[in-house]
């Protein structure tokens, strides 16, 4: 080989390798141990540490640390999906019975923080309580995520190690939702109420004090069951309610990290330029603005109606107007890049909303004349909603589209105590709503908000051939074919407008530029574990 | 004690007539309502028991010195109360001070030096104390902080045995941006009580017999105009004690108003019920202790003749 060769492939080798370094740059770096990372919490642990019993960020965000799941997502990855899934609790798990049952192998030597061992009850203690079986040995006094289970028949602890959940069809997504942040393993030594109070886990910290309203800290858990993790020695969530202090908080230093859907656009703008060690990093939050139509009742059970008042929406004037730019435009399932399920470009133009806005506004307005209204005869409803500010910039933005078509919409600022009862009650016309799914899955989120007799299905629409699509691409195991059924049902949902879907919040995520190996995901539900941070000073 | 039983039975009637209760609450962390689940939880919480048994049964406790269990972090509600009560009171009583001691001052000089332009001055400034809510004053020394030295003071509690410099920062920021507002009342009262009083005879034969004018003004006139800022001084700090909500949020302290707007908020009526009745409290001995203030600085007033 001459000189001239070996200089070259040397020089490729270099630039590989530091192409490779540049993209990951926390592998580039050797983890340092120690440090106690400082982290923003917004408001105090709603249920304490008791997940299973919440469906909100500001208890699955600061109790991660503390729990374990069977599976996770991998830290380290942006996207998820089931390719991204490791074992936490569960050393190696076995689709079987053509996926009829899923079997868990369990590592072994995990202790829980009290030094009791952790074993295949725990597991089946867990889920039993959360799918309700008949034969379970404790009860949650709240339990929003049951529905994620209804397809389990069963579940056996043949040994201390093994646990096999026997289903009722296929269901591979059913990894998927033992991957979330949602679901992680109790104690069964615990009475659950404990876990409102306090919490013992299998997880990377233990929780070291709960001051109420004020901070949770964690040390790390030298008996973890990873050897050489977590790497830091504690972490600090800091509870501050007030949004101008939290980001002065990040900026002067007293935070190192944000919390997951709080940073928008605009906050990122200007706390970036006031102090460029604070990285941001774009990811979807998971959380989409639609807007709610009561399809039990006048005038929205006419489809007519409905689809008319989705056609008088335009899109991507809401990401503009609502969130300066700081969303996407996507259907049921969030929208390409950031989620795998998301409809393409050319199918989502199609859909009602999406076209050019007069024209679609034109479409609207014969729409409601078709169904009986018109400029002598205008539609009045009244548009119900949270009165929490980022509800209302939706809702007045949603009101003044309206208005463009004829519709009359007066806003009703429903108090957040009365809100739920209201939606689940179905006692509305119309309500601009944001929805939180867990992991990037289409069970997770068609059966609890679509399927016909769902707690979460707020509009009450119920569709037969929905109901056999949504059914059909749960147990399918071929993926394309699967995807194809997703993409249908997203458009079946869009064209009925079952549930109009506006746009996917983007979370601008910070932290300052020493917080190493903190990956946020496409899901604010499912990063919060915390055993691969470290601190880089 | 007549006074603090009629609070008692507004405060439970008020908190009860707002719609909701803590179930829903609780359900609204969980995006979803189950009827059958919430009877049980209202069973658990004793919510469904009669609101007079309820009202009763609150009456005896507080009696008994057992003020219940906070429903949403099932402790005993004193266990959540008590650390609150420290960080408010000295918070209460920084801004008091810092608003006697700018406000008191400043209303005596503006009396004497009327419609000078230093008077113009501090009327502006009195003024603008007014004008400003203390929670943008606030807000805007902690912007102002951030944006110019890139600090801010702490956002946890530190108590003054574990840093007493830094729990001293930590408490006069809020203080002063509280402080100055209640001091603009303060200067205004000082002064037009000060105006009334240096037209008084007893001033003037002072002056006539050749008195020090420090000693005019600040011996006898201050004296004699002190009765309505007492007055002044002791509703504000009895205000101070619940209306720091917005103070306590923007600097982060965990103080009794901040945490009340989360309790109502969460319907957790154990402790909102206990917070208000020791607002009420305060408020109750504040005026006592204005009165008895009154007899101390004013001969004429007795007590018990």
């Amino acid at each position: 080989m001459s000189r001239t060769r070996v200089a070259v492939a040397l020089l490729v080798l270099a630039l590989a390798v530091g192409l490779v370094a540049v993209s990951t740059p926390a592998i580039g770096q050797a983890p340092k141990s120690g440090g106690v990372l400082n982290i923003m919490q917004r408001e105090d642990l709603p249920q304490g540490f008791s997940i299973h019993e919440t469906a909100t960020i500001s208890t699955v965000w600061p109790a991660m640390p503390c729990l374990s799941n069977l599976v996770i997502f991998d830290p380290l990855k942006q996207q998820e999906s089931m390719d991204t899934i490791i074992g936490e609790l569960a050393e190696k798990w076995s689709w079987q019975d053509n996926y009829r049952n899923l079997v868990f192998f369990l590592r072994k030597n995990v202790t829980w923080h009290d030094g009791q061992p952790f074993t295949s009850k725990d597991v089946k203690y867990t889920f039993d309580m959360v799918r309700e079986a008949p034969d379970a040995t404790a009860k949650l006094r709240i339990n929003p995520r049951k529905d994620w289970y209804a397809n389990v028949e069963a579940i056996e602890a043949p040994d201390p190690h093994t646990v096999v959940f026997r289903l009722k069809r296929p269901q591979p997504s059913l990894l998927m939702m033992l991957a979330s942040g949602y679901s992680p393993v109790y104690a069964a030594h615990v009475p659950v109420a404990n876990y409102r109070t306090g919490c013992v886990g299998t997880g990377p910290f233990k929780v070291k004090e709960w001051k109420r309203g004020e901070s949770v800290e964690y040390v790390k858990n030298t008996d973890y069951f990873i050897k050489g993790r977590p790497y830091l020695d504690g972490l600090r969530y800091l509870v501050i309610a007030e949004r101008g202090t939290r980001f002065a908080a990040l900026q002067s230093g007293r935070l190192d990290v944000a919390f997951p859907g709080e940073g928008t656009k605009t906050i990122a703008e200007q706390v970036t330029k006031a102090e460029p060690r604070i990285k941001v990093t774009i990811a979807n939050q998971n959380v989409n603005d639609n807007l709610l139509l009561n399809a039990t009742r006048p005038p929205f059970n006419d489809v007519r109606v409905r689809r008319a008042i989705s056609l008088a929406i335009d899109r991507r004037a809401a990401v503009q107007a609502v969130h300066q730019g700081g969303a996407v435009v996507g259907a049921a399932m969030a929208p390409r890049p950031y989620g795998t399920w998301g409809l393409l470009e050319k199918d989502l133009n199609s859909l009602p909303g999406y076209g050019k806005p007069a024209e679609e506004k034109a479409r609207a307005r014969k729409l409601l004349a078709e169904a009986g209204f018109g400029p002598q005869n205008p539609l009045r409803i009244e548009m119900a909603t949270r009165a929490i500010a980022i509800y209302l910039d939706f809702a007045s933005f949603v009101i003044n589209e309206l208005k463009q078509v004829g519709v009359e919409a007066t806003l009703k600022q429903i108090e957040t105590a009365q809100w739920h009862p209201l939606a689940t009650r179905k006692e509305y016309e119309a309500a601009p709503n944001l929805t939180g799914i867990g992991p990037d899955d289409p069970d997770a989120n068609f059966y609890e908000n679509y399927a016909c007799g769902s707690p979460r299905n707020y509009t009450g629409y119920c569709s037969e051939e929905v109901m056999k699509l949504i059914d059909a691409q749960s147990q399918e195991l071929d993926a394309k074919k699967r995807l194809a059924l997703v993409w249908q049902i997203q458009k079946k949902l869009e064209e009925d407008a079952a549930r109009p879907m506006i746009d996917w919040r983007l979370d601008y995520f910070m932290r300052w530029d020493h917080v190493k190996n903190l990956v946020p995901h496409q899901s604010i539900y499912n990063y919060g574990r915390m055993q691969e941070v470290w601190l880089d000073k | 004690m007549l006074t603090l039983f009629g609070m008692s039975v507004v405060i439970f009637l008020l908190l009860r007539l707002a719609p909701g209760n803590i179930v829903d609450i609780l359900f609204a962390t969980g995006g979803y309502v189950s009827e059958a689940d919430k009877q049980a939880i209202m069973k658990e919480l004793g919510l469904d028991r009669p609101i007079w048994r309820q009202y009763v049964d609150w009456l005896g406790e507080i009696f008994t010195g057992n003020l219940g269990k906070s429903y949403r972090y099932d402790l005993p509600a004193w266990e959540v109360i008590r650390p609150l009560v420290p960080v408010t009171v000295e918070l209460a009583i920084l801004s008091t001070i810092i608003a006697v001691l700018l406000g008191v001052p400043t209303g005596v000089v503006s009396a004497v030096r009327q419609d000078t332009a230093l008077d113009y001055a501090l009327r502006v400034f009195s003024l603008a104390g007014l004008s400003m809510p203390s929670f943008w004053l606030g807000m805007v020394i902690i912007l102002a902080l951030v944006a110019w030295a890139g600090w801010i003071p702490p956002v946890t509690y530190v108590s003054p045995t574990t840093d007493f410099k830094i729990h001293a920062v930590q408490f006069l920021l809020p203080a002063l941006a509280v402080g100055y507002r209640s001091s603009a009342l303060i200067t205004r009262i000082t002064r037009s009580a000060m105006l009334e009083v240096l037209r008084e005879d007893y001033i003037r034969t002072a002056w006539a017999k050749g008195q020090r004018g420090q000693a005019v003004i600040w011996g006898h006139a201050l004296k004699n105009a002190m009765l309505p800022v007492i007055t002044v001084i002791g509703i504000e700090f009895a205000f101070l004690i619940g209306g720091l909500v917005v103070t306590e949020t923007v600097f982060n302290l965990p103080g009794v108003a901040r945490f009340l707007v989360q309790a109502i908020l969460w319907r957790d009526y154990p402790v909102v019920q206990n917070l208000v009745m020791f607002i009420a409290i305060v408020v109750v001995l504040s005026n006592l202790a204005v009165d008895l203030l009154y007899g101390w600085l004013d001969p004429r007033v007795r007590y018990g003749d």
